[in-house]
């Protein structure tokens, strides 16, 4: 027995086809014009989907309740990336219970796949993932972000406190 | 009933002087060691059973026996720091009867055959060693110390050395390590001191009363001290004993004396006011005695033992019920933290950890698992330090915490002591 | 010899061991922190204890002799809980300074706490403070809050050093490392003392906050300061090379190494380095001329060579100094000797302090193959020093093997003039110095930590060093040079 299918007379036909087709357009048009609060549609840029707030973007370096950045240069997520993009130099601060700190803190954009085992690495919640992932930018342009751009870019408005304090710990003596 | 083997002549001022000394038997003990041989004074001493009255209880004797025999310079030392909180003794022995101990020491020293002595008095005892001090150039001027003494053709030289104010340098090889000019830190055992001591040779350390004895017993025999006591404790001994009782004081009893006359008889019971509740019989460092164990004791080396305690330095500490037994432990972390080394580990570490928890119990502050932990930190702090001082600061809390544990939980679950009442907020230390 | 059974292991020790050490000798581990092989016991941690059978109490293993018959347990639960206990002693009032704290990745506390620790902290009360970046000297930073008061720094400057500059005053938890008034640490030795404490309580400051530890691989090899040789381990990464401690050798060293072989590692570090070949050209008014390719340098200077040599020998005079492996001055002995060039020779540092010996370790002779060099010179039958150089005739053209490591060549600008009268000179060395631009060529050559050969030290032993790493590309060996130069320009003479 052949199984070759024949074309139906119907499917020989044009017309029908596009009106079948039309028709279902038609259909959806109409009703999304009747119920235009349920379009899954959203309107960018002027309306965004709404991320979790785990959600892994942009790097945010917090600052200590003075302004100055709350990382310790101990280098764990230096160590835990697994792109290697994380380049760290420590150095000496004047304040003997401060003690260390990064003077350079870079990050290679391109090379960072946002996997967030730096933020699960850092012990003092010096570094986390932060909301902002739409920062395009053409070649030529700086890819490796260090500080200034981490911790005090304009839109982190001054900087981001961060949850663990030395302070309460050193004044109660532990 | 008091037996006043050495404190017979205590009352009397003239007898801290050479010549009141000499009126009462003085130095007639050390003119008999002269015709023994050392070897039979050393077996004298053994036969009589005296035990070292410092806090350990180990033979004189047989600690004496283990000096090495060869011709190596030997050093005696009197440990006179009694630094063991409860205990004045020494000082009383060294104030009113200074020749009594220069003597036994001239005569244990004839015995281990030792030219050179040492008084190791702590730092605090100033009168102690102004008295001391005048003593023995008392005994110089007379010829009992220096050369050829009494004609017996045996040299001898003693001196005094003071302490600066160290609990422990009680430890003998930390009085050692003091005495050599170094940090006064305690050495590791072995080599013990009998063997390898001061400036690295063979060193005898005794307590005061322990050398004071030697003289009675030379003067009466071994047998007659081992009249009096028990059958392995041997002796007399001058207990300390302090708190609200009617007569606080230095008392010489024979050992295997009830606690119960010591308290009724001789110390006159307990002050109008306050009743009995604890024992700590032989310096803090001794664990506790709840009333019912106390009354039944007698105070002699085996019957503490048995009730796992120690007879210790003598220093009886009588615990009345308007005592927080928290407050009391406050003050002992306290004495232990400050006077810790600083060596070994545990010991500086853990009195440090011990007098911040107790501090926490009795402000009210700490958790109920804090109790359990003060016993667990103690618990894990004996037997593994280079001295026994971390067992002096364990001890007494683990035998608080077990036998009063209600007044811990008290401060913990109700915020107030159980035996003042009060609330932490209100003055309570 | 007695023997003593450990964890169910026979063995024979000698007499007098302590039981600690027959466990290093067996690799059966035990946690310590105050006992070092090269210092006295203290038996201040108690970490070491172990169980030993007929006895009721466990005992430290540092200081308990191993006696006929012995059978100790150093892994039964007893044990084990002990130690955690001890451990947990010696956290309790430790700061948490882990992340900024240079000894993170090699911290005993940190290791034992993951074999024998493992446990949720139980204290909740404030900690001891003391004071932090305290300086006790010129190179070694301390910080009194993590120190566990092992005693091993007091120890070795009482015992080592013999310079009793450190001491532990109060008493207690109050306990603190310090120096006495107006007298800091400032001996020879004294960054030994960072090696030896086993947390991070002193930190060198040369290496202060470079880099962390795991990010840094060793290899061993000689020091190259002076002619003792003393064993060193040199840490390295990509970056370059970033420390240098001392390797334990009976026979040359013990476990220590000089603070002044603690620098010799920064000579090789690119920045210092020379890089290429700098030609100095005369038609441009004695401008220095870089970027040569190496081997078409070699070749010019090969031509030249064989031009003079084949005319007059004597025109060509080479020096050296003893800070190249034996292999290289064999190498380059033979290939000129074999041209006929007999004018060698040999540049001490410093003629006045040549033969001193500060008692520990350090000499005055500040090249690690001074009797290798000697010894190869004596092989090929020649002899001179830079003395005889300086007296005799000028040259037309001078082979110098200059001195890797220039601190130590402290007349180094006075000699430059020196060799001026070599003529041509090619200066083969590892560091740029400005002050070369005067010869004719500079050729890059590798540093130590480099290449692989043998140094001979003042006794004579061969140790030998091995390079571990690349750091100046186009730098070459003497070796490599010697080869060069026969080859280049034809046949051999």
């Amino acid at each position: 027995m052949s199984v070759v299918k024949r074309p139906s007379a119907k499917s020989k036909w044009y017309i029908p086809g596009i009106l079948t087709g039309l028709g279902i357009t038609i259909k959806h048009m109409l009703f999304n014009l009747a119920h235009r609060k349920d379009i899954y549609t959203i309107e960018y840029p002027e309306e965004r989907y709404p991320y979790s707030e785990r959600f892994k973007g942009n790097h945010i370096l917090t600052v200590k309740k003075d302004g100055s950045l709350r990382c310790t240069a101990c280098m764990l997520c230096a160590t835990y990336c697994p792109a290697e993009c994380i380049s760290i130099v420590a150095a000496e601060h004047d304040d003997p219970s401060v003690e260390k700190y990064p003077i350079s803190y870079e990050i290679d954009i391109l090379r960072c796949v946002f996997c967030g085992f730096c933020e699960e690495a850092c012990p003092v919640d010096a570094i986390r993932m932060g909301p902002e992932h739409q920062t395009a930018a053409i070649v030529g342009d700086n890819f490796v972000y260090d500080i200034n751009r981490l911790a005090y870019r304009p839109g982190l408005k001054g900087g981001v406190l961060s949850k663990v304090d030395d302070e309460e710990r050193h004044k109660k003596g532990l | 009933m008091e037996q006043k083997l050495l404190m017979k002549h205590y009352e009397n001022d003239e007898y801290a002087s050479y010549k009141g000394y000499v009126k009462h038997d003085g130095y007639a003990a050390l003119k008999k060691a002269f015709t023994m041989k050392p070897d039979d004074i050393i077996a004298e001493v053994k036969n009589s059973g005296l035990r070292g009255r410092g806090g350990a209880g180990f033979s004189t004797g047989m600690k004496w026996s283990f000096l090495p025999k060869n011709n190596e310079p030997r050093f005696l030392l009197c440990n006179a720091d009694e630094g063991e909180p409860g205990t004045f003794k020494d000082r009383m022995m060294m104030e009113r009867a200074p020749h009594q101990l220069i003597e036994g020491m001239i005569i244990s020293a004839f015995a281990i055959q030792s030219k050179k002595s040492y008084i190791y008095i702590r730092g605090e005892y100033n009168e102690s060693y102004k008295i001391v001090e005048k003593a023995l150039k008392e005994a110089y001027d007379a010829g009992m110390l220096g050369k050829n003494i009494m004609n017996s053709g045996f040299d001898h030289d003693m001196d005094v050395y003071r302490g600066a104010g160290a609990y422990i340098v009680g430890e003998e090889t930390a009085l050692i390590s003091s005495l050599e000019g170094l940090k006064g830190q305690p050495k590791l055992k072995p080599p013990f001191p009998a063997v390898q001591g001061y400036l690295r040779k063979p060193t005898i350390v005794n307590n005061v009363e322990t050398l004071a004895a030697v003289t009675w017993i030379i003067t009466n025999g071994a047998g007659a001290y081992k009249k009096y006591g028990t059958e392995k404790s041997a002796g007399t001994k001058l207990f300390s004993v302090s708190g609200n009782i009617n007569k606080p004081g230095v008392y010489e009893v024979p050992l295997g004396y009830p606690f119960k006359d010591l308290l009724e008889n001789e110390c006159g019971g307990m002050k109008q006011g306050f009743n009995f509740k604890a024992l700590i019989p032989g310096g803090s460092s001794c664990p506790v005695l709840n009333k019912e164990e106390a009354l039944k004791s007698t105070m002699d080396y085996e019957c503490m033992s048995q009730l796992g305690s120690m007879l210790g330095s003598g220093g009886v500490i009588v615990i009345d019920d308007k005592q927080c037994m928290v407050d009391l432990l406050k003050v002992l972390m306290h004495f232990y933290h400050h006077e810790s080394c600083g060596q070994c580990t545990p010991c500086r570490e853990g009195t440090g950890w011990l007098e911040k928890l107790t501090n926490g119990i009795g402000a009210g502050t700490a958790k109920l698992e804090d109790v359990g932990l003060l016993d667990k930190v103690a618990r894990h702090m004996m037997g593994t330090t280079i001295c026994a001082l971390s067992d002096a600061a364990a001890l007494p809390v683990i035998s608080f915490v077990s036998k009063f544990r209600d007044e811990f939980e008290c401060h913990v679950r109700e915020h107030r002591c159980k035996v003042k009442g009060k609330c932490h907020a209100q003055d309570h230390h | 010899m007695p023997k003593i059974t450990i964890n169910g292991k026979n063995m024979e020790v000698p007499a007098g061991t302590s039981i600690i050490q027959a466990c290093q000798q067996a690799d059966i581990p035990i946690a310590h922190y105050c006992w070092h092989e090269g210092l006295s016991v203290a038996g201040a941690c108690r970490m070491c204890m172990v169980e030993v059978e007929k006895n009721p109490k466990l005992q430290i293993a540092c200081n308990t002799q191993a006696v006929d018959g012995m059978i100790i347990h150093t892994d039964s639960e007893k044990v084990k809980d002990t130690v955690k206990w001890a451990l947990d002693f010696h956290l309790i009032n430790h700061p948490l300074d882990c992340p900024i704290c240079d000894q993170a990745g090699e911290c005993k506390l940190q290791d034992y706490y993951m074999s024998y620790g493992l446990y949720t902290p139980e204290m909740n009360q404030p900690k001891m403070k003391k004071n932090k970046v305290v300086s006790l000297g010129e190179r070694v930073l301390l910080d009194q809050e993590r120190c566990i008061l092992c005693s091993r720094c007091v120890r070795f400057t009482s015992e080592v050093s013999k310079t009793n500059e450190l001491g532990i005053f109060n008493r207690g938890d109050r306990s603190v490392i310090g120096t006495f008034e107006n007298r800091p640490m400032n001996n020879n030795y004294s960054v030994n003392t960072v090696d030896i404490c086993p947390v991070g309580a002193l930190t060198s400051k040369d290496f202060r906050f470079k880099q962390r530890v795991w990010f840094l691989k060793d290899f061993e090899t000689i020091c190259n300061g002076c002619s003792t040789g003393c064993n060193v381990t040199v840490s390295y990464n990509q970056n370059g090379v970033f420390r240098v401690r001392p390797r334990k050798n009976e026979a040359v060293n013990g476990h220590w190494m000089c603070d002044e072989g603690r620098d010799v590692y920064k000579h090789t570090n690119l920045e210092f380095r020379l890089e290429q070949v700098v030609e100095r050209n005369d038609e441009l008014g004695g401008a220095s001329v870089k970027g040569k390719p190496v081997p078409l340098a070699i070749q010019e200077i090969s031509k030249k060579l064989k031009t003079l040599t084949s005319k007059n020998a004597d025109a060509v005079a080479v020096v050296l100094t003893a800070q190249y492996t034996v292999e290289e001055y064999e190498a380059l002995l033979q290939a000129l000797t074999a041209l006929k060039v007999k004018n060698f020779y040999h540049w001490k540092n410093n003629e006045e302090t040549f033969d001193s010996f500060d008692g520990l370790l350090l000499r005055g002779d500040k090249n690690p193959n001074t009797q290798g060099l000697l010894k190869v010179m004596e092989k090929y039958k020649v002899k001179g020093n830079l003395k005889d150089f300086e007296k005799g005739s000028a040259f037309s053209m001078t082979i110098v093997a200059g001195p890797e490591n220039q601190t130590v060549y402290p007349d180094l600008e006075k000699k430059i003039d020196v060799l001026k009268k070599g003529g041509e000179v090619v200066y083969l060395t590892s560091c740029k110095n400005d002050k070369f631009n005067t010869f004719k060529w500079q050729i890059p050559m590798k540093s130590f930590v480099e290449k692989s050969g043998t140094f001979i030290n003042h006794k004579g032993m061969e140790q030998k060093i091995k390079g571990g790493l690349k750091i100046s590309k186009e730098a070459i060996t003497l070796t490599e040079f010697a080869a060069a130069l026969s080859e280049a320009g034809g046949a051999r003479a």
